[in-house]
């Protein structure tokens, strides 16, 4: 039993500190608000319903010979207007590289989002009241949304809680939100995930190696509880001296 | 301050000792296996096969003759063939629907022979296929019921996989396999779910964790008193203990 006590003790030295900010961390998720955590404190996800003149939309064969290859051409909407996204290069996810060409539908034209479109994008995916303070076109990797590998137009706004809105530049795609909320439960994510360089994952080797000592330390604990239990040692004092 | 944490240690895990081994495993189960390869992204290929455009004979004016109310239109591929998706909302769901975009013909629901074909052009392996089956209600926990109609093809793999092709899309729907299978419980034992719902804020979460913390704050106590404070400034205490256990 001795080494099970010393290896139990060295253990705890090793990751006591972390196995508290795991138990903290995890409380936290427990009794976060999902919704402000996933950033749609002033998120507008009702879609207009658009009207598409169908009779002025062009033939997507020809859209599609005019530009480079594409493995897709979708019909969607973007302010109210129809466009054609080629999608030339497709990565198995969203957040994955991808190589798009935006299209208006009605004239051919190539669309790219500037300043003013991300802008007027971002405002339609924004129910709060405050106005546009800055916005910047960021290259991955980006500190809100590490999994993002697209160049992404951030749009901050002026509320009492700094929500960024991130619109991916060649598809218009709404990334998300990110604000106080959303930035205080990446805190926790960061801690309970160990992922102290924001990889935005728990595949990291600083964590697999505390989860290996953990390991130890909870087994040698559980088998420390057997042995007292076996010794009798879990008396309860009822009588005083 | 140090007997009381002994005692509250002592106590406590004799209750929560066994849910602390629960998060350890299944936390290290979680860490070391790599989250793509759980989500099967390496069982299956992404083709970039480029839309041909000059196949493209049935035109999409055609298409919004025979289909006015057609929504969320899209031109891809089915392997080599070009084709035409989209949806038709109705008053109980959204039909999907597809078309070959050369004849206008229907290629929606899906057959098991393209099923099957759409399953080996997609699945990176060689193994061969197990099972085929068509879903159409209450789909297994692995798929969303959103996905329905879809093909579950299973291929002779020690880790199990399934691909899901939806019978309206003729998309990957879903892919899985024994470790996400496997995953998936152990993240519901690391959050206590043990209902049917994916609830990360249940009632027993929160107090096995507050009383856990209690235990760790108790325990970090008796890692301090026993480890930091007698390197440092009990040298000699040590020393002579050390001797007296070696006696006995």
């Amino acid at each position: 039993m001795l080494w099970v006590r010393k290896l139990h003790k060295w253990a705890s030295v090793i990751v006591g500190i972390q196995l508290l900010l795991w138990l903290i961390s995890g409380l936290y998720f427990n009794l976060m608000d999902h919704n402000k955590a996933q950033g749609r404190t002033h998120l507008n996800d009702t879609h207009a319903d658009v009207v598409i003149e169908t009779h002025r939309l062009l033939e997507p064969s020809t859209i599609l010979a005019t530009f480079k290859p594409s493995v897709s051409l979708n019909l969607m909407t973007l302010l109210g207007k129809p466009y054609y996204l080629l999608t030339h290069e497709k990565g198995l996810y969203n957040n994955l590289n991808h190589d798009y060409t935006l299209v208006d539908a009605y004239n051919g034209n190539p669309v790219v989002i500037d300043t003013t479109m991300a802008q007027q994008l971002a405002k339609a995916s924004y129910s709060g009241e405050a106005e546009i303070s800055s916005t910047r076109l960021l290259t991955p990797p980006l500190d809100d949304f590490p999994k993002q590998h697209n160049d992404t137009w951030q749009i901050n706004f002026a509320d009492n809680i700094t929500t960024s809105v991130y619109i991916e530049a060649q598809s218009g795609r709404l990334v998300g939100h990110s604000d106080e909320h959303t930035r205080l439960a990446d805190v926790f994510f960061m801690l309970h995930f160990m992922d102290y360089t924001n990889q935005g994952s728990f595949n990291n080797i600083p964590i697999m190696m505390f989860a290996f000592i953990t390991l130890w330390l909870t087994f040698s604990g559980l088998i420390w509880v057997i042995d007292m239990l076996k010794r009798n040692r879990y008396r309860l004092k009822l009588k005083g001296k | 301050m140090h007997k009381t944490a002994r005692t509250l240690h002592k106590w406590l895990m004799l209750f929560l000792g066994l849910q602390f081994v629960i998060w350890s495993v299944t936390g290290t189960y979680m860490v070391f296996m790599h989250i793509d390869y759980i989500h099967g992204d390496s069982l299956i290929s992404n083709p970039q096969t480029k839309i041909n455009p000059d196949k493209l004979e049935y035109s999409l004016a055609k298409l919004l003759q025979t289909y006015p109310k057609a929504e969320q239109i899209s031109v891809g591929k089915l392997m080599q063939q070009d084709v035409y998706r989209f949806s038709i909302p109705t008053k109980t769901a959204t039909q999907q629907l597809m078309l070959n975009a050369q004849t206008g013909e229907r290629l929606s629901p899906l057959n098991q022979t393209t099923a099957i074909a759409l399953a080996q052009y997609y699945y990176l392996g060689n193994e061969p296929i197990t099972d085929v089956s068509l879903l159409t209600d209450n789909p297994p926990f692995e798929l969303s019921a959103r996905h329905l109609p879809a093909w579950r093809i299973n291929f002779d793999h020690f880790s199990a996989p399934s691909i899901y092709i939806s019978a309206d899309s003729g998309l990957v729907v879903a892919k899985r396999h024994a470790f996400w299978r496997l995953f998936d419980w152990m993240f519901r034992f690391h959050v206590m779910d043990y209902g049917d719902a994916e609830e990360i804020d249940n009632q027993l979460l929160f107090w096995i964790a507050l009383f856990s913390t209690l235990a760790a704050v108790s325990g970090l106590t008796l890692t301090y008193f026993r480890v930091l404070r007698r390197t440092t400034n009990k040298r000699k205490p040590m020393l002579s203990k050390r001797k007296h256990s070696g006696v006995t």
